[in-house]
């Protein structure tokens, strides 16, 4: 009797150990593809009242506090913005250098956890590519919105004037041009090449309208060997040559500010600094996307599983530690120096009137991920990890205000010191990105599979279990 | 010449063996691996189907694209400040460091886009092989194509019994 009760509840605990590891993870829960599809399709076709609702709010916002106000801005000058002497980099470059930032993301989570072979990347990665290239397309407006005189931008283009003046390749605002313009093209090739099955999966299930720009979109794609040979080997080179770019970027964004001599920005770690504050604030947004999409679209509760909140939730912690090390190295050193000058912004920074944007930066950026990120059920609740995330893109942006306008409002003369407040024009276009981001993603969320389903079937078919002792692991094959 | 007719049989992928099996035969029945191709809604590797290794030439046109980013980057660096020379006192006329930002960029933008060129310029050359399609392919099946000579059609047909494969009429590519 004792024996058979045992069988039992090994038996029992066998089969209970199954069902969690399906609930655990996608990889072990697979589900034929045809119905993969099929929720993928429903999720892209479903659009509710409210959908069209925040669709047109997040339109109008773009119409009105993006291009309304950046006219009227045109048209009256750069006089309506709060920017004065001696604080002409202001919320604008601040903004552009977030919405950088969070571009990162797409690259770092699909480029850098596809290279290292990271399973639980499948589910999110195109969403986190649509990140990317959405990120840099309201960032890359902003030196546009900066530069005032809009009209004379592509005076940065690398073409001869009627001078036979060229643009100065030495200086780092035509990096800045160029980096973002090969980010730009890089990352969208980058979203695009893996959607290539995806798209003729969806002209295969699709009729009308849809059916023509999917058939055009998918390249003839039937998935002979030699096209997902090529594929492969393209993702290949991608994946690893825009990981560089990625670096690049951000440190030549770094560099428009450590090249010059300003107190506090001529600094020899704001490469890496910014590299990791803008992996930090990337990582964190995609948790914000994944939360919003999971809990407004239907089928994703299947692809978006809490293992992928608690891996991100590590992820962040991390790379707030290591924005934490980079800031007191800056911190540390710039004291040290002694120089008088950097002492007196930094004690500006902490104890002037507006301090409370850097305790907001302390606070969000390191006290509020350390305190909650280590326990293991904060990473698994969605909306806690959306609420913290939130914090941490706050806190990313109190630090990129703390370095622009905190900074440049309190350089070595007294005479020249200044405040900066925003006004109305610098907000409304500043809140127009953020609607401009938001309405592109509403858009490609009903145009664009947001799942990779070849890569989750891939990653389903290459997962299994197998016995090892009295217990059951994970063993994930190489189907490459 | 006897004249031949493209066929596709059609697996579910959880029958993958089956679909390597049939390459086997296919090859056994005097089909010759130009005659035959497969078509998936996700990669396998040509080694899981027994399948001669495919080429691609992305790696070199890529590696070609670098090569013009950095030709373009040189010029650019050093080219055109001889167009209208402006001598500033101690700055020199060709600085290097600043220059590899340059050069980096559009290296890196020469091997991303030529890469993606060579994805759609290799899609779009014409390509050996029978040519067909099945939308049940993207849904999780796999299709073996193959061109067989039509006085040998019944001889295959009956060679592939066994493994009862789903036979696809007209498949010719529609998409």
């Amino acid at each position: 009797m004792a024996a058979e009760t045992k069988t039992l509840s090994a038996t029992h605990s066998a089969s209970q150990e199954g069902e969690d590891l399906r609930q655990e993870h996608l990889m072990h829960d697979p589900k034929p593809r045809e119905e993969m599809n099929g929720m993928v399709m429903e999720a892209m076709q479903t659009t509710s009242k409210k959908y069209w609702i925040a669709l047109a709010i997040f339109g109008l916002g773009v119409l009105i506090l993006l291009f309304g106000f950046w006219g009227n801005q045109i048209i009256t000058g750069m006089g309506v913005t709060g920017k004065r002497r001696p604080v002409f980099w202001a919320l604008y470059i601040t903004t552009f250098v977030f919405w950088i930032g969070i571009s990162h993301a797409g690259t770092f989570v699909s480029a850098i956890l596809r290279v290292f072979k990271a399973e639980f990347r499948r589910p999110f990665t195109r969403a986190a590519e649509l990140m990317t290239t959405f990120g840099l397309a309201a960032g890359a407006l902003f030196p546009l919105i900066h530069l005032g005189r809009v009209w004379t931008f592509y005076w940065m283009i690398p073409y001869p004037n009627a001078r036979w003046l060229w643009p100065n390749f030495r200086s780092p605002l035509v990096w800045d041009f160029l980096a973002i313009t090969t980010y730009l093209l890089s990352s969208t090739i980058y979203l695009y090449l893996p959607l290539i099955p995806d798209l003729a999966m969806a002209r295969d299930r699709s009729t009308g309208w849809r059916h023509s720009i999917y058939k055009l979109l998918a390249l003839n794609w039937r998935g002979t060997e030699a096209e997902w040979h090529r594929l492969r080997k393209a993702i290949n080179i991608f994946a690893f040559a825009i990981i560089p770019v990625m670096f690049s970027v951000h440190t030549i964004v770094s560099w428009d500010f450590a090249v010059s001599q300003t107190v506090g920005w001529h600094s020899t770690i704001f490469g890496p600094y910014f590299i990791i504050g803008a992996i930090l604030s990337g990582v964190s947004a995609v948790v914000m996307i994944l939360f919003i999409i999971q809990s407004t679209m239907k089928n994703m509760k299947y692809f978006i599983r809490l293992e992928v909140f608690d891996s991100l939730g590590k992820l962040v912690l991390i790379f707030s530690m290591a924005w934490a090390y980079f800031f007191f190295n800056e911190y540390l050193l710039h004291w040290y120096g002694g120089y008088q000058a950097v002492r007196d912004l930094l004690t500006f920074h902490a104890q002037g009137p507006t301090a409370w944007v850097w305790y907001t930066m302390l606070i969000c950026n390191v006290a509020i991920p350390w305190l909650t990120l280590w326990n293991r059920k904060i990473r698994r609740t969605p909306l806690a990890m959306f609420i913290i995330t939130t914090l941490v893109n706050v806190g990313m942006f109190a630090e990129r205000y703390t370095i622009i306008p905190l900074t440049l409002g309190e350089q070595r003369f007294p005479f020249d010191w200044g405040a900066y407040s925003p006004r109305l024009t610098d907000i409304s276009i500043v809140i127009g990105t953020f609607c401009l981001f938001i309405f592109l993603y509403l858009l490609a969320s009903r145009l664009i599979p947001l799942i990779p389903v070849w890569e989750v079937q891939e990653g389903q078919m290459a997962h299994s279990t197998r016995k090892l002792g009295k217990g059951k692991v994970t063993s994930v094959a190489e189907l490459e | 010449m006897s004249a031949k007719s493209v066929q596709m049989v059609l697996y579910p992928d959880t029958h993958l063996d089956q679909a390597a099996e049939t390459i086997h035969r296919l090859r056994q029945h005097g089909i010759d691996d130009r005659d035959i191709s497969v078509i998936s809604g996700v990669p396998y590797s040509d080694k899981i189907l027994g399948r001669p290794m495919s080429w691609t030439r992305i790696g070199l046109i890529g590696l070609a694209g670098a090569v013009v980013g950095f030709a373009i980057a040189t010029s650019l660096n050093f080219g055109t400040p001889y167009l209208y020379p402006i001598r500033v006192g101690g700055q020199p006329f060709f600085p290097i460091p600043t220059s590899i930002v340059v050069t980096f960029e559009l290296t890196m933008l020469g091997l991303l886009i030529s890469t993606f060129l060579g994805v759609f310029i290799e899609t779009i050359t014409p390509s050996y092989g029978p040519k067909g399609y099945s939308p049940k392919v993207s849904d999780g099946h796999i299709g073996v194509l193959f061109s067989c000579p039509t006085e040998k059609m019944d001889e295959v047909k009956k060679g592939l019994e066994d493994l009862k494969p789903e036979w696809v009429k007209n498949p010719e590519a529609k998409l």
